[in-house]
């Protein structure tokens, strides 16, 4: 706990609770206006399955940048202040260092997962649905999107404390983002392979074809793909870790 | 008295160079050891493998008597440092930064404050680092290094960026340490003048090679005097003492050279040369200094 207050009292002047609220604001914004126009082209769009899957679908552009925004962030000021050897000479492992920020990070991300569920909510009191608000897909969304996004910061945060130029962290983000939006193009198998894009594939609702033509279905993946992902996660956090703590100062 | 630190055959290898190579190197208690060296002789090589921030390819080091190897979180609590440059975080105050320290450290508040206060940052503790000027950083990582007033302190080249007035406060200040604290200090430079202010002990490595370790007094014995002689006919009068049993050498000086000149043998010389009509224009006694000692165990007059 006293590593990862550090660390949350580190992340004073950096303004990633102003940076979280633009990058949701931007996205929720698009997505009401998406769910309007929508909705005026077509007025069976009006309801929660259509909300949700659109800011799914957001995500796979948002959250792979969102996360490598701030991963950088948490991780850039250890290489910028040249800090590292100052923690190690104070005795402090660097295991517990990564798990710190591994930690604020997720914190971070999952706040911002937190609002999001929330504006999905006004989105579809706005937005008019007749149906009550489904507490339970929202959990499963905001649940799928937080256990995809915890593998994405290991697999950031291994880059970012591993290459002190930034600009490698941020490219991976950008190159997460572009694969999770032509990840629906791939094969399953293929696609399995890419974490970025979970946040589509552990969405409570997806697209079916009935009869020819597009709608909403609920989305059963079972175990398999959250034991995937959790395990890309593992294995991102343990080879970033063993790799970072063993890099010469 | 206790050595503090000893290491034994230490020797780090990049590649296929040693950077430090088979280093003997003992600091006993209460001592200000100053490790000399020119610039990439291996000094801050040294000093982190003592820290543990690198890890030696052979031998071992011993820090309170424990093996650094087994006994590093217990070493690391009683040892304060300041490695290379100073490391800070730029966007945090100075007090800010002395927070962080101060909570993995786990030292009462008022360390904080007497720690700024010795290097007088306790005005300018709540500027943030990135605007603070290079003096003023390398001042708060030897605050950083004081705030748990441990038994020893590491102090890699302290003085870089100070100006003249701060190098004289720092110096002052290292050389107060022992006797208001206790501590033992272990401090490196590549500056002679800096050692020879501060340091009680000195170990001067070059090429990764501790090639002196003792007290100053034992380095400045080295430097043995010699006898200059000028006449009004070198050659001839190089000839005569030579003749009579004695070593002279022509410098290019314009002066003859005696090693190891008695009173005796000074006035034997004298004695002997207005004798056979040579003139002798002056006699001069000739020390050697510190930094010409140092240069010649060194090799390394360029990075002086």
């Amino acid at each position: 706990m006293n590593a990862l207050w550090l660390e949350l009292y580190k992340l004073r002047r950096k303004r990633l609770a102003l940076m979280i609220a633009l990058f949701l604001a931007v996205e929720l914004a698009w997505a009401y206006m998406s769910l309007s126009m929508s909705i005026a082209r077509n007025p069976d769009n009006a309801g929660w399955p259509a909300a949700l899957l659109l800011v799914a679908s957001m995500n796979r552009l948002f959250l792979p940048i969102l996360s490598a925004v701030i991963v950088s962030r948490i991780c850039d000021m250890e290489h910028k202040g040249q800090t590292w050897k100052l923690l190690m000479a104070a005795s402090v492992r660097r295991s517990r260092i990564y798990a710190a920020k591994y930690a604020a990070a997720c914190l971070l991300l999952a706040s911002a997962v937190a609002l999001q569920t929330a504006g999905i909510a006004a989105i579809g009191l706005a937005s008019g649905f007749r149906e009550a608000v489904p507490l339970m897909l929202l959990i499963r969304l905001a649940a799928g999107t937080l256990l995809t996004t915890a593998a994405v910061v290991a697999l950031q945060q291994w880059v970012s404390l591993a290459v002190k130029n930034q600009a490698f962290s941020l490219a991976l983000g950008m190159l997460g983002s572009f694969v999770g939006l032509t990840a629906m193009l791939f094969p399953a198998p293929v696609r399995l392979w890419f974490i970025w894009s979970y946040y589509m594939d552990l969405s409570p609702v997806t697209y079916g074809y009935a009869s020819g033509a597009l709608s909403y279905a609920h989305n059963e993946f079972g175990f398999q793909l959250p034991l995937l992902a959790l395990a890309m996660g593992a294995a991102a956090y343990i080879a970033g870790c063993v790799h970072v703590s063993r890099q010469e100062i | 008295m206790n050595a503090i630190i000893s290491t034994h055959s230490l020797s780090k290898r990049y590649g296929d160079v040693y950077r430090v190579n088979q280093v003997n190197l003992t600091v006993y208690e209460g001592e200000i050891y100053g490790f000399l060296g020119p610039n990439g002789a291996g000094k801050s090589t040294t000093l982190k493998m003592l820290l543990g921030l690198a890890q030696p390819t052979s031998g071992r080091i011993v820090v309170f008597g424990q093996d650094l190897r087994k006994h590093r979180r217990s070493i690391l609590a009683r040892t304060g440092s300041l490695i290379e440059s100073p490391s800070a975080y730029q966007h945090l105050t100075g007090l800010e930064n002395m927070r962080v320290m101060q909570r993995l450290r786990g030292v009462p508040e008022a360390n904080v404050m007497e720690a700024l206060r010795i290097v007088r940052l306790e005005n300018q503790k709540d500027k943030k680092v990135a605007q603070y000027s290079l003096g003023m950083k390398q001042r708060l990582g030897i605050a950083m290094a004081l705030m748990s007033f441990p038994p020893l302190l590491v102090l890699d080249e302290p003085t870089n960026g100070l100006d003249p007035a701060g190098i004289g406060e720092i110096r002052e200040l290292i050389r107060s340490l022992p006797q208001r604290y206790g501590m033992t200090v272990l401090l490196s430079s590549h500056l002679l003048s800096e050692i020879e202010q501060v340091a009680t002990s000195v170990g001067i490595i070059s090429d990764g090679q501790l090639v002196f370790q003792g007290s100053l007094d034992e380095l400045k014995g080295r430097s043995r005097s010699h006898i200059a002689l000028r006449t009004q006919d070198n050659e001839a009068a190089a000839r005569l003492l030579g003749a009579n049993g004695m070593t002279p050498q022509v410098g290019g000086d314009g002066y003859l050279t005696l090693r190891d000149g008695d009173d005796a043998q000074v006035a034997r010389c004298n004695r002997t040369l207005v004798a056979a009509g040579i003139d002798v224009l002056r006699i001069e006694e000739r020390r050697r200094s510190l930094e010409s000692i140092f240069l010649e165990l060194t090799g390394k007059e360029s990075s002086l």
